[in-house]
C-alpha cells in the first residue's frame, strides 16, 4: 500500500510519526514531571511533618529522661538519660541546657551530616522543649533534625522518576507507532488514490471509508472531486472523439473520407492481410443529375448510392467516398463466398434499383466498377488504387463503346 | 520511624555501664557552695518522693537529727512550688513522734541510728543521711562529698521497705555504679 516516493517528498522535512512521537514525548513528559514533582513534594512535606512529630517526641523524651539529671544537676546522668536517643534516626544534634541557659551535656551525631545545606533548608532551627518539675522550668532540651531520611526520600525519588521517565519514553515510541498506524495508514490510502490519479489517469479509483471522520470528510470531497474529473475526462474523450469523427469522415453520406481510407488501407497492408479486394466505384454521368435535378438529388443519389454500398458491408469491410462521386470498399471475397468480380456484379445490382428523388421523380443510377485484388494486382496503396482505378476507366470506356 | 521512640521508655531502666560515682554535683568554689548544693540535691530528692495519702507539693517537714557535716543548716532548696520546714530534734523525739516526713541523719551514736532505722521501717518517712559513704548503715539516701563533688547514692534495700514511692529515674542515678 505505501506510495513509492515521489522526488518531492524526499528531503529533510519531518515525517508526521516523528511529529507525533515528539508530541507524545513532550506530553508524557510534561505529565511524569508534573506527578512525579506532585508526589516528590507532597511526600517531602509529609515526610517533614513526621520528622518534625518524630522531633518532638524526642524532645519529650528526653525531657523525662533527663529531668532528674537537671534537678540534682548531674551531667553524667543527663548523658545516659539521652542515650536511648542517640539510637534514632533522624536526631544530628542534642543540647540539655539548665535554668541559667549554661550546657549541661550534649550529643552529636557520629554520623555526620550528608549534605548540610539540605539538613539547613529542612531544620533551620532546633527543637526546643523546656523541661518543668514543680510548675517551674527546670531546662531546656535542643533536638536538631537530620536530614538523612529525607535526603535518602528524595534520592529514591529521583530514581523512580528517572525510571518512570525510561518507561514513559518507551511507551510514548509504542503509543506514536501505534498511533501513526492509524491515522498515517488512512493518510496514506489517501495519498495513493491521488498518486494513482496523478500518475495513471485512475479516475475510477475511489477512496474507501477510513473510520475516521475528518479523514472520511477528506477522502469524500476528493472522491467528488475524481467525479467531477472524470465527468470532465468522459466529456473531453466523447468531444475528442466527435471531433476525429469529423475529421474522418464525409458528412453528407457519413461514410469515411479519403484520408481514412489511406489509413485503412495502409493498416490493412501494414498488418499482412493476405488477400483481400479492392472496388473502386464511380457513377455515371452523375453531372447530368445536378443539372437536371438539381444539387438536392445529387445529393440524394449520393446519400442513397453509399446506403446500398453500405448495406453490403459485412464485418471487417470497409467502405469510403473518397471524391465527388466515387466511392471505395476493401473487402474480403472470402467473407462473401464470391470472386471479386461477382462481388461488384451484385453492387451493380443492388444499386440499379431506382432511386426516388426529392421531387418525387425516380432515377436509375448506374456505376462502372473497377475491382484489384492483393497481393496479385500490387501490394502498396499507390499500385492497388491505380489498377482498380484503371478497371473501372477500362468497365466505363467498355459501356461507352456499346 | 516512630515505633523506635515507643521502646525508649521500656529501655530507661535498662543497666548502664557508667563507672562513675552515683550522682554527681559539681560545687561552686563560692563559700557556701556545699550548703546551696545539699540544698538543692535534697529538694531534688523531696521534690522525686511521693509519700502515701498526701497531695503533692503539701507542705513537708524534715527534722535534723544529729549533727550534719556537709552542712550546718540543711535546708531543701525545692524547685518550683512546695516548700519544706526544717526542725532540729533529738532521736528520742523524733520516735515520740514529731510528724517528720523526713529524717536527715547527721553524725550521732550508732546506737540512736539504729533505733532510728529500726523505727522508721514500714513507716512513710525518708532517710537521709550524709555520714554513711558506703550507703550501707541503713538509710534510704546518703550525700557523699569528695572535693568539689557532691554525689548521692541510694540503698534500695531501705526505700524498698519504706512506704514512700520514689521515682525511679531518681533511684537508678542513686544506684548507677554506687557504692551499695
Amino acid at each position: 500500500m505505501t506510495p513509492s516516493p515521489a522526488p518531492e517528498r524526499s528531503g529533510a522535512r519531518t515525517t508526521l510519526q516523528k511529529l507525533l512521537s515528539r508530541f507524545h514525548f513532550g506530553v508524557t513528559l510534561l505529565a511524569v514531571a508534573l506527578s512525579g514533582i506532585t508526589i516528590l513534594l507532597a511526600g517531602i512535606t509529609t515526610l517533614r511533618g513526621y520528622a518534625d512529630r518524630n522531633m518532638e517526641l524526642a524532645a519529650q523524651v528526653a525531657a523525662y529522661g533527663v529531668e532528674p539529671a537537671l534537678v540534682f544537676n548531674d551531667p553524667q546522668a543527663a548523658r545516659e538519660g539521652l542515650q536511648p536517643l542517640t539510637r534514632i534516626p533522624g536526631i544530628a544534634r542534642l543540647r540539655v541546657l539548665d535554668d541559667k541557659g549554661r550546657l549541661l551535656t550534649e550529643w552529636v551525631s557520629p554520623h555526620g551530616d550528608a549534605m548540610p545545606m539540605l539538613t539547613g533548608f529542612f531544620f533551620p532551627r532546633p527543637f526546643a522543649t523546656t523541661v518543668q518539675r514543680n510548675g517551674s522550668v527546670i531546662g531546656t532540651i535542643e533536638v536538631w533534625g537530620d536530614s538523612s531520611t529525607l535526603t535518602h526520600y528524595v534520592r529514591l525519588g529521583l530514581l523512580a522518576g528517572l525510571a518512570c521517565l525510561l518507561i514513559t519514553a518507551i511507551g510514548t515510541v509504542i503509543l506514536a507507532r501505534r498511533f501513526e498506524y492509524e491515522l498515517v495508514k488512512p493518510l496514506g490510502e489517501i495519498a495513493t488514490v491521488a498518486h494513482d490519479v496523478r500518475l495513471h489517469r485512475r479516475f475510477d479509483k475511489r477512496v474507501q471509508g477510513l473510520g475516521i471522520a475528518e479523514l472520511d470528510r477528506l477522502g469524500g470531497d476528493i472522491n467528488a472531486l475524481l467525479d467531477e474529473l472524470q465527468g470532465w475526462q468522459g466529456h473531453m474523450e466523447s468531444e475528442k472523439a466527435l471531433l476525429a469523427h469529423r475529421a474522418s469522415h464525409d458528412p453528407l453520406t457519413a461514410l469515411p473520407n479519403r484520408a481514412a481510407f489511406d489509413e485503412a488501407l495502409a493498416a490493412r497492408l501494414a498488418a499482412g492481410a493476405a488477400r483481400f479486394a479492392l472496388l473502386f466505384i464511380d457513377a455515371d454521368n452523375f453531372k447530368a443529375v445536378n443539372d437536371g435535378f438539381g444539387h438536392a438529388a445529387g445529393d440524394a443519389v449520393l446519400v442513397a448510392l453509399s446506403q446500398r454500398i453500405k448495406a453490403l458491408l459485412h464485418p471487417g469491410d470497409f467502405a469510403a467516398r473518397i471524391g465527388g462521386d466515387e466511392f471505395v470498399m476493401i473487402v474480403d471475397p472470402a467473407g462473401h463466398d464470391a470472386q471479386p468480380d461477382s462481388l461488384a456484379e451484385r453492387l451493380r445490382a443492388a444499386i440499379a434499383d431506382p432511386i426516388t428523388l426529392p421531387g418525387g421523380d425516380s432515377y436509375r443510377l448506374s456505376v462502372s466498377i473497377g475491382v484489384a485484388v492483393h497481393p496479385a494486382d500490387g501490394t502498396d496503396p499507390t499500385a492497388l488504387l491505380t489498377a482498380a482505378d484503371a478497371a473501372m476507366y477500362a468497365d466505363k470506356l467498355g459501356k461507352l463503346s456499346k | 520511624m516512630l515505633i523506635p521512640l515507643l521502646l525508649i521508655g521500656s529501655s530507661m531502666t535498662a543497666p548502664q555501664l557508667a563507672m562513675q560515682a552515683a550522682a554527681q554535683t559539681v560545687v561552686d568554689d563560692s563559700p557556701g557552695g556545699m550548703a546551696l548544693a545539699v540544698n538543692r540535691m535534697l529538694g531534688g530528692i523531696v521534690t522525686y518522693a511521693t509519700w502515701p495519702n498526701e497531695a503533692p507539693g503539701a507542705p513537708r517537714t524534715m527534722c535534723v537529727i544529729g549533727t550534719p557535716r556537709l552542712t550546718e543548716r540543711p535546708a531543701p532548696d525545692l524547685p518550683g512550688r512546695g516548700s519544706v520546714s526544717v526542725r532540729r530534734i533529738s532521736a528520742a523525739a523524733a520516735i515520740g513522734g514529731a510528724g517528720c516526713h523526713m529524717l536527715y541523719l547527721g553524725q550521732m551514736p550508732v546506737a540512736d541510728r539504729q533505733r532510728l532505722i529500726g523505727w522508721v521501717h514500714g513507716k512513710a518517712i525518708l532517710t537521709v543521711t550524709d555520714d554513711d559513704s558506703n550507703c550501707n548503715l541503713g538509710a534510704m539516701f546518703c550525700l557523699n562529698a569528695q572535693g568539689q563533688r557532691l554525689s548521692f547514692s541510694v540503698n534500695l534495700d531501705s526505700i524498698g521497705r519504706g512506704s514512700v514511692r520514689v521515682d525511679p529515674r531518681v533511684l537508678k542515678i542513686g544506684s548507677d555504679g554506687g557504692p551499695r
